[in-house]
């Protein structure tokens, strides 16, 4: 009886599954893993020969499994409940937040982070008023030592010692673990009013009164949801607005969309990029509501498309520079440096792996 | 193609087994051929051509000897064949390196890519041959059920080596039952999860602790332990799987792991260690060379030459010859000073296997001689590291339950557990609910970590 039980349900898997791979349509993308999933492969007899169509097969074969989702999620709870891991794929979660593990310090990348910031000072900014700040990922606040973080003092002692000559302007006394999504990387927006205000009394000397209107999208669900695949619950994403928000002009080098907010977006493969659009090397807003001219440059990275908006109300203009997506040395050709205020704006991530950052 | 991979497990397989059990018995083998065949092309491409070769020229010798009144000749030709072509695919290159760096000449490397496998079918054709050089097996005249024999998919990449001998009358007729195909079932869910829930993850554990920037000594003695479960369960694995595969296709393969760490000396250790290698030596090459009847001397030349050759088998390079030599002279010592000893005491010689199996490992794992040198210092604290680093203890919080579970596991406790309980009547029909359960659950398992994960493939494809 024992044997009959275990050929039928043996049977019943590999078939049912084989059966489902050929009468389940195939998915073009995943949102929870934010990115498209391998088509069946064409075949031809050069890529049989070569091996070509058997690679292609197999990774279509794992990325169009039916219930691919519910098998990651069982995955990511086994090595959590049965093997007690503290981490599957460098994804960890304490507190009902999901963190990633960022480790460890390479220092030559910070090191190289500020050679590209003195190159690009050295080449553009002549008489200009130039500022950074660091933004530290969630992981700096981290409480216990459970986990492997990397050497912040390290990171923020070698910035400081190379940057000597520049404004700096701290970030991590205004923020906390609730600073952050729980389910993402990035920020909240509307944990920031501190940061913009601090932003804004060091390179303009006057604190805007930040007067927003509350907008809110749920379920909003972070980068590391999907990476997780532990299911449970969105969060909600704020996102604040007012007339200064509204009417501004923003021109993005990649898109033909005008507006700070792209609210199609939301329920994407990632909600956070309804802020400014998301990645694109240039952008420029225009704040119809500000005639006094002045300009500032952020040299930045996805977390300064948040908060950006917040520091509108006393800038005429603000050009937002991704280097991940711009090679610095092409700068010229597509940004008017002229007089104004520049930050360098870049969270600890980022200058982690600075090597992403175009030379 | 792997075991472990879903178009295996779902794709090749259903359409197999299908195929397979709805023609005649004697469509069975052609079948199998086919679907080996395809099996193999499937991961080797272009060239299955030297497989296709290797049968038919085994084929034509094995009916040769028989007929021949020149036996000799033709199987020192048969010999030279098989082995040459090893020693071009596998070896070549690393005879001219050696040349280059011996006479200093500069001699180029051949562009040959090894074809998976091909360690595996040269021993079971060689096998053959030799076998019916001596009268002990007929020829077979059947190409299709020759051609079977030697790329029978589930033990033709990755071993075990299966004698001509041992499954010659299966291949002529075998019976297919719900027993066979069950157990074979079972024993291909535990090799498959061997493979995926541990060696793989164990695996892991390795390469990360060996790309970390703050080394230290524990964790090198963390590496060392992770390589020895990584290889065992990998190859022990993959083992079960095609033994459970055979059983699912009506074919009984020899054991060819009994659980090896936890053996009691090293000579233990190689009678429970890929037994089908060790036992292919001691019939092939040991026993001709006179085994130990012979004068010590002699004997002590042919322990060395049948352990340098196997550490030759597993690759070319020094270390896998080091490696082997290592186990000649720990079996050396043990047959004249120390065995008796490590017989009286269990414990000790628990300890002194897995210790020394562990430096093996490392000798066997690392890419080259000086690299296994600086492995050793650091593990023996010769290179002033600290004794541990939070980067340490993080990754043996992280591994640690699956470290202690693939201890265990590695151990006969729980199947001798189990086979106690067996025997009260009532816990015995639970436990047989609980092994259905268990069974299908590892099935489910890994099929999620395949999912999750990216193409890995088996640690003895190299050979």
């Amino acid at each position: 009886m024992k044997d009959k039980i275990i050929i039928i349900l043996f049977l019943i898997i590999i078939y049912g599954f084989f059966l489902l791979n050929i009468v389940i349509k195939d998915n073009d993308l995943s949102i929870e893993e934010r990115r498209h999933l391998k088509e069946f492969p064409s075949i031809s007899m050069n890529s049989i020969l070569n091996g070509d169509f058997m690679d292609e097969f197999e990774d279509y074969t794992l990325d169009q499994f039916p219930f691919r989702n519910m098998f990651r999620s069982i995955k990511a709870n086994s090595e959590y409940k049965i093997f007690h891991k503290l981490d599957n794929n460098n994804i960890f979660i304490e507190n009902n937040k999901i963190f990633k593990i960022e480790y460890p310090l390479n220092e030559k990348n910070v090191i190289r982070f500020t050679e590209k910031v003195d190159y690009i000072i050295d080449n553009y900014l002549d008489g200009m008023n130039i500022y950074y700040a660091i933004i530290p990922d969630k992981n700096y606040y981290l409480e216990n030592d459970k986990y492997l973080k990397m050497d912040y003092n390290k990171l923020y002692e070698i910035i400081k010692d190379k940057l000597s000559n520049l404004e700096y302007i701290e970030l991590r006394d205004l923020l906390s673990l609730d600073s952050y999504y729980d389910t993402d990387t990035h920020w909240k927006q509307e944990e920031l009013i501190e940061v913009a205000s601090r932003l804004e009394k060091e390179m303009v000397g006057i604190v805007s009164n930040h007067e927003y209107q509350e907008k809110k999208y749920e379920p909003f669900y972070g980068v590391y949801y999907g990476q997780a695949a532990l299911g449970g619950k969105g969060e909600v994403l704020t996102y604040f607005t007012n007339d200064t928000i509204s009417n501004a002009y923003v021109e993005n080098i990649s898109s033909s969309f005008h507006k700070i907010y792209k609210l199609e977006e939301l329920g994407g493969m990632d909600s956070y990029n309804m802020f400014l659009s998301g990645s694109t090397p240039i952008i420029r807003i225009e704040n119809k509501n500000q005639n006094n001219e002045r300009e500032l440059f952020i040299f930045r990275d996805s977390f300064a498309s948040s908060l950006t908006p917040l520091l509108l109300e006393q800038y005429s203009n603000i050009t937002l520079i991704d280097l991940r997506y711009i090679s610095a040395s092409k700068l010229n050709d597509v940004v008017d440096f002229k007089k104004g205020d520049v930050l360098f704006l870049y969270s600890t991530m980022i200058i982690n792996q600075s090597v992403m950052l175009k030379d | 193609m792997l075991f472990s991979s879903i178009s295996f497990l779902y794709y090749f397989l259903p359409i197999l087994l299908f195929c397979y059990f709805i023609v005649h018995n004697k469509y069975k083998n052609i079948v199998l051929l086919i679907f080996s065949l395809l099996f193999y092309f499937y991961g080797e491409q272009i060239h299955i051509w030297i497989l296709l070769l290797s049968i038919i020229m085994n084929y034509l010798f094995g009916i040769w000897l028989e007929k021949s009144n020149h036996k000799k000749k033709i199987l020192a030709f048969s010999i030279i064949s098989n082995v040459g072509i090893l020693m071009y695919f596998k070896y070549i290159n690393f005879f001219i390196t050696n040349i280059n760096t011996i006479f200093h000449t500069n001699i180029g490397l051949l562009k040959v890519i090894m074809p998976i496998g091909i360690s595996f079918f040269t021993f079971q054709t060689l096998s053959y041959v030799i076998d019916v050089y001596k009268g002990e097996v007929k020829a077979n005249h059947h190409f299709f059920d020759f051609a079977t024999y030697v790329c029978l998919f589930p033990q033709l990449v990755a071993g075990p080596i299966v004698r001509y001998k041992d499954i010659a009358q299966e291949l002529k007729e075998r019976k297919h039952s719900i027993s066979n195909f069950s157990l074979g079932i079972s024993r291909f869910i535990i090799g498959l999860a061997k493979k995926v829930l541990i060696a793989n993850v164990i695996g892991e554990l390795s390469s990360i602790l060996l790309g970390i920037s703050n080394d230290s000594i524990l964790g090198y003695w963390v590496i060392a332990i992770s390589y020895t479960l990584q290889i065992y369960f990998d190859f022990s694995g993959y083992s079960d799987m095609a033994i459970g595969l055979g059983n699912m296709f009506g074919f009984h393969f020899l054991e060819n792991f009994n659980y090896p760490l936890w053996a009691s000396s090293i000579t233990d250790f190689w009678r429970r260690w890929h037994i089908s290698l060790s036992s292919w030596f001691r019939d092939y090459i040991y026993i001709p060379l006179g085994g130990n009847r012979v004068s010590t001397i002699k004997w002590i030349r042919n322990i060395f030459i049948v352990w340098l050759l196997t550490g030759f088998w597993h690759g070319a390079a020094w270390n896998f010859i080091i490696w082997g030599l290592f186990f000649a002279l720990l079996l050396l010592l043990e047959k004249k000073i120390w065995g008796n000893f490590l017989k009286k005491h269990k414990i000790v010689g628990h300890i002194y296997t897995i210790l020394l199996v562990l430096i093996s490992f490392v000798i066997f794992s690392v890419n080259s001689l000086n690299e296994g040198i600086i492995f050793m210092k650091h593990l023996f604290g010769f290179t002033h590291l600290p004794l541990l680093t939070s980067e340490v203890i993080y990754y043996i919080r992280s591994y640690g339950v699956l470290l202690i579970i693939s201890m265990i596991a590695s151990t006969p406790l729980l199947p001798n557990i189990i086979k106690i309980l067996k025997q009260k009547k009532g816990i015995k029909s639970m436990i047989n609910g609980l092994e259905i359960i268990y069974y299908v659950i590892l099935l489910l398992l890994v099929t999620s970590f395949l999912i999750d994960s990216s193409f890995n493939p088996f640690l003895y494809f190299r050979f």
